[in-house]
């Protein structure tokens, strides 16, 4: 159940940041009516945990609430991306690699180095 | 007391002069596990000297030799006689040794907790922006910056966004992956974690502060080690050359890209891995560095017993 809350969660997410405006839980219900049977309450509930979650704000239109997505998909992944990558000297959390800052000439050394293997061919 | 002493002494020189001693030659990239064991073993023996010769200066050696049941006896002194709680030894041999512990368990859950809170996070971040690729067996992230790296944990999964997938051939992310799941099955996280906490819980001492950075280095040469037994060394050096060019300034981190070079290098042209006798030598000395507290702390307990016993017997 807990997964497939979570699975709902990233639907609806998704369907916020494709349409890029406002919309209320009905709206949303509609939606998503479309491919699957699914109660008002439970998509009123992951709303609710996902404006609690910081990824959706919201006004109140009436009875209900009208919701927005907080960042666009692309802001959202940018800043995950760097903070919890770029940003954290805890190297135990998240191993990254590969996020050396390379010299110019270290970067043509590197290309060079791989210049004497044919792309693609099996050098080892 | 001399043992407190002799352990001190050791602990002292092994903290300063082994950082020197294991980073001589180039013999720790060709053998990055045994390295990793080397660092990490050099690391215990400071730990635990420091701890033994607390202890020794707080329980004088023939005490326990004795036998275990005078041992307890000598703790319920200690607990109980005031007099031998007045000796410095004892009651600063007791606060040294309390104090190093508490300061490597509450700094090394410290770190754990964070790493797995951070971990946590990132994870439900993904939950929402990844798409599980069953190909790949690895998840998708749509970004445009080549990045490819690791969550760890129960659940752990390599990740890899779009911008690495378009920028690299299939061979080459299939070489990446197997480098990332090297990472998540050598549980390299909890090796970088033990290493990070005790640079930081005793910081500026040059063996805990080069270990983890030489650890960092290590895991990287072992990963591409393992990635190596089923994927051309070529599709990985290349690969690493994709992911490493071309990177906007706020994913660069670290002041070159020495390790960079040095991996491709590596790839390109392997070195030959250490011979049998080395490897043996190796293991011996990490046996050694294990041992090498307790010996020299058992030592005049060893020699206190058979002293007891031997008096024993001509005395009968």
């Amino acid at each position: 159940m807990v997964r497939g809350l979570g699975e709902l969660e990233s639907t609806i997410m998704e369907h916020m940041w494709a349409i890029r405006q406002p919309a209320s839980v009905r709206a949303v219900l509609e939606h998503l009516r479309q491919d699957r049977t699914i109660a008002y309450t439970t998509v009123m509930t992951v709303m609710d945990k996902l404006h609690t979650k910081g990824m959706l704000k919201r006004k109140s239109a009436g009875r209900a609430y009208i919701y927005e997505a907080v960042s666009s998909k692309e802001a959202y992944t940018a800043e995950v991306m760097r903070e919890s990558l770029a940003g954290s000297g805890n190297r135990a959390a998240t191993l990254v690699h590969f996020l050396e800052r390379l010299t110019p000439e270290e970067a043509s050394a590197l290309e060079a180095a791989l210049q004497v293997y044919p792309p693609g061919g099996r050098g080892a | 007391m001399t043992v407190a002493i002799v352990l001190a002494l050791y602990g002292l020189f092994a903290a300063l002069a082994l950082p020197r001693l294991l980073r001589r030659g180039t013999w720790a990239d060709r053998a990055p596990r045994l390295a990793i064991a080397m660092w990490q073993a050099a690391s215990v023996s400071v730990v635990a000297a420091a701890l033994l010769s607390a202890f020794a200066a707080a329980v004088p050696a023939a005490v326990v030799g004795h036998g275990l049941a005078e041992l307890f006896e000598a703790c319920a002194a200690l607990l109980h006689d005031e007099a031998a709680l007045s000796s410095t030894g004892t009651w600063a041999g007791l606060a040294a040794g309390a104090l190093v512990l508490a300061r490597v368990t509450t700094v090394g859950a410290a770190v754990l907790l964070r790493a797995r809170r951070e971990r946590r996070r990132h994870a439900d971040a993904l939950a929402l922006l990844g798409q599980h690729d069953h190909d790949l067996d690895a998840v998708v992230v749509d970004y445009e910056e080549r990045l490819a790296y690791c969550l760890p944990g129960r659940k752990g999964h390599a990740v890899i966004t779009t911008g690495a997938l378009h920028s690299l051939a299939p061979e080459q992310v299939a070489a990446v992956l197997a480098h990332e799941r090297a990472h998540l099955r050598g549980r390299h996280h909890l090796v970088l974690a033990g290493a990070e906490a005790l640079a930081r819980a005793f910081p500026r001492l040059p063996l805990f502060e080069q270990a983890r950075a030489e650890v960092a280095r290590l895991v990287e040469l072992l990963a591409d080690d393992v990635a190596a037994r089923r994927h051309p060394r070529v599709h990985i050096a290349a690969a690493l050359v994709g992911l490493a060019t071309g990177r906007v300034p706020a994913f660069a981190l670290g002041a070159g890209g020495e390790t960079a070079l040095t991996r491709v290098r590596r790839m390109l042209h392997p070195q030959v891995p250490l011979g049998r006798r080395e490897r043996a030598a190796g293991r011996l000395a990490v046996a050694a560095l294990l041992a090498g507290p307790a010996a020299l702390a058992l030592a005049p307990v060893v020699a206190a017993f058979l002293a007891h016993h031997c008096h024993s017997l001509l005395t009968h």
